[in-house]
């Protein structure tokens, strides 16, 4: 009997639930949620946070070698950001994470174990002074698509981390525009810099999105996502907007996309492209991109190393 | 140049640039060395907030750079980023690696050396930074007063790690106490200033070496009391005097990094 | 993994005053060993972009707050316009009848900015 009064109860909870998201009003960390929608925020937000946290490695390497102290400064800010991205989200996920007993500890360790993926994007390599100012620009860029599409989440915590995301992310785009703006307007090997870049980060940048169906690479999650109206666009959306923002302005400074058919297809109110292969973002999310075990050691090898700090600190008493 | 600048001898100018270039290289290395732990820290926020402490003390040497240029020492960029290590004036203290590793592959860098180094580099930044309120050129005394404000901060944050990891477990322990060996190893000429020393105290630009580290041992010595540990002396081995540009194969290999780009073309706009 | 770990991983709620006359507002969430190590991650964590006149920050297992039976003690019926200007808007054309002003929330919070004669 009392099963049935469970049973009941759910369903009424489950209801209750749906209205209110179909109302537009936030679900907070304590309230009621299907295990689905728990288990949904979960995965993407702690992707979304670990993929912050290892978004950092990339563009370190470029602080101290930035060329003028203003850069220098710019770029430690921006990669600053980054963690602090991190931190807001894993704290989300961390906070949703409880009813499992499960703790940042834990998160690290499904990193390292290869269970919790961090986004392609920064599995790829960098190689010049121009990659550095085109992850600003172009991969920050890509980034503010997604994430102000996701503004309006219906789970509270993580709109609000998106909030404070979206708004030092403007000062990312300026700060990679500003370094490619100064290559593009400088000597010929500065101009061929940016292009070199774009170049090699171009197939990264439509990977970015995600495949647009799971035809392409055998899974998709976006369904869950939008259902619960967590992000409102599908991956494919999300990539024409990134082309119908960005590409005018890759052109208005003078550079080529490499791809010689992409254009916009007046008729079907669509661009057209050429696919990157897939194969490769396949292997990524098996954590064989270029970088990922190099950034994974990195991280791991200083993680483990500073253990004692942690145990340390969790002895004292307060 | 300002009417303040045109009015100093040469001698006067040539001792306070000694000066400017020492402060400036320190906070810059210092700053080089933080910034080599983005993304490495043993826990997220502190990545985050001692990020802000590097990019405060990089703040800080850019404003000490850009006193140099304004004395006619050359482009603030330039001074920054072409020195070779032979004209660099940092103390060696800041030049030192984290440790083992690079900090893109394989970084193995110790934490207890972290916070003791950036630590006791805080504390006697914060002494000299103190003294150099009251300096003759005013500039200077103004820059400090700014300086100052941010070292509070500072000071705190490394103030904090370096109590809690000393009072917590022997392990921890005996790690900062090893750190602290090794900080001090290097610790002689961070309050010197090398063979100009004399004509820059004739000017009254900052107070001289011995009263300042008095100053130091002091504001340390009721830390370490509650420790319940004392600094070791430093050892008789003669140790490289930074200040007058002898330094290790470390600071070359950190100036090639910081310097990569920037030579690419020094003469173009980044 | 509820282990000695969790107490490195203590959760701080941070607090600040933008303004030396602001209230506090919350400003977000840490994870910190002891409070003073909260302390000191606070303002660069989350408002190394604003001015903070002050901080707090405090441990999760002293906040008090309301699970979801307990939220029901918050709900109202909505007839109380008794004490609220709402219910007294009559008065309005009632004073204009004897020519004088409503003194409504407007006007009686000015009063505070005007000049001693």
């Amino acid at each position: 009997m009392s099963n049935v009064v469970a049973l009941d109860k759910e369903a009424e909870l489950m209801e209750s639930f749906i209205q209110r998201i179909e109302q537009g009003k936030k679900i907070e960390a304590d309230d009621w949620m299907p295990e689905e929608y728990r288990t949904v925020l979960i995965k993407l937000i702690s992707m979304h946070g670990i993929s912050e946290i290892m978004g950092a490695l990339p563009e370190k390497e470029w602080v101290p070698k930035a060329p003028s102290l203003y850069r220098k400064l710019g770029i430690m800010a921006k990669v600053q950001d980054e963690m602090g991205h991190g931190q807001l989200l894993l704290r989300v996920a961390e906070d949703l994470l409880k009813p499992y007993e499960k703790d940042r500890g834990d998160l690290m360790n499904d990193l390292f174990k290869g269970d919790l993926k961090f986004h392609n994007v920064f599995h790829m390599a960098t190689e010049t002074w121009g990659d550095a100012g085109l992850i600003g620009w172009l991969v920050d860029g890509a980034a503010i698509i997604t994430q102000t599409d996701m503004l309006g989440a219906s789970y509270g915590p993580y709109a609000r981390a998106l909030q404070r995301i979206c708004a030092e992310e403007v000062f990312h785009a300026q700060h990679g525009e500003a370094i490619i703006m100064a290559l593009a307007e400088g000597t010929e090997e500065q101009k061929e810099m940016v292009q070199d870049a774009l170049n090699r980060w171009w197939p990264a940048l439509l990977m970015f999105f995600g495949p647009a169906s799971k035809d392409t690479t055998g899974a998709s999650k976006q369904d869950a996502t939008i259902k619960y109206q967590i992000r409102t666009k599908t991956n494919e959306q999300l990539r024409q907007s990134f082309f119908t923002k960005y590409i005018p302005r890759i052109l208005s400074l003078g550079l080529t996309i490499p791809d010689s058919t992409i254009h916009f297809d007046e008729e079907q109110q669509t661009w057209i492209y050429q696919q990157p292969d897939w194969n490769e973002f396949k292997k990524i999310i098996k954590n064989q991109g270029p970088r990922s075990q190099a950034r994974l050691n990195l991280r791991r090898t200083s993680y483990e190393n500073n253990a004692w700090v942690r145990e340390a600190l969790s002895a004292r008493i307060n | 140049m300002s009417q303040a600048t045109l009015t100093l001898s040469p001698e006067y100018k040539k001792a306070l640039i000694e000066l400017l270039f020492q402060l400036a290289d320190d906070d810059f290395l210092f700053a080089y060395r933080g910034s080599e732990w983005l993304g490495l820290a043993p826990h997220i926020e502190e990545d985050v907030a001692s990020s802000s402490i590097s990019q405060d003390s990089m703040g800080h040497a850019a404003i000490f750079y850009k006193l140099l240029e304004e004395l006619g020492a050359g482009n603030a960029d330039a001074l920054a980023h072409a020195r070779p290590a032979n004209e660099r004036k940092n103390c060696i203290l800041v030049e030192r690696v984290n440790g083992p590793g690079n900090y893109m592959e394989d970084a193995r860098y110790d934490w207890a050396y972290a916070v003791v180094r950036n630590y006791f580099y805080t504390l006697a930044k914060k002494i000299k930074v103190q003294s150099l309120k009251q300096s003759d050129y005013q500039p200077l005394a103004d820059v400090a007063v700014k300086v100052d404000m941010e070292i509070h901060y500072h000071l705190l944050h490394w103030k904090t790690w370096f109590v809690q990891l000393l009072s917590s477990t022997e392990d921890a322990k005996k790690r900062m106490i090893q750190a602290i060996e090794k900080v001090m190893n290097d610790f002689p000429d961070v309050f010197s200033f090398g063979d100009g020393a004399q004509q820059i105290h004739s000017y009254g630009l900052i107070e001289e070496e011995t009263v300042l580290k008095e100053r130091w041992i002091a504001a340390l010595e009721q830390v370490l009391e509650t420790a319940q540990i004392t600094i070791p002396e430093t050892t008789g081995v003669e140790s490289k005097n930074g200040r007058n540009g002898e330094h290790s194969v470390e600071l070359e290999e950190a100036l090639e990094i910081l310097g990569e780009v920037y030579h690419q073309d020094t003469a173009a706009a980044w | 993994m509820v282990n000695g770990n969790s107490t490195f991983y203590q959760e701080f709620e941070v607090f600040s005053k933008r303004t030396p006359s602001s209230a506090f507002q919350h400003q977000f969430s840490l994870l910190a060993p002891n409070a003073e190590m909260a302390l000191v991650m606070a303002q660069e964590n989350f408002m190394r972009r604003e001015p903070v006149e002050d901080i707090w920050v405090v441990n999760r297992v002293n906040i008090r707050g309301l699970d979801q039976e307990e939220k029901q003690i918050l709900n109202r019926i909505d007839n109380k316009d008794y004490r609220n200007t709402k219910g007294y808007g009559y008065l309005k054309k009632k004073w204009r009848h004897y020519e004088q002003k409503m003194f409504d929330e407007q006007e009686i919070l000015s009063w505070g900015k005007e000049q001693g004669k």
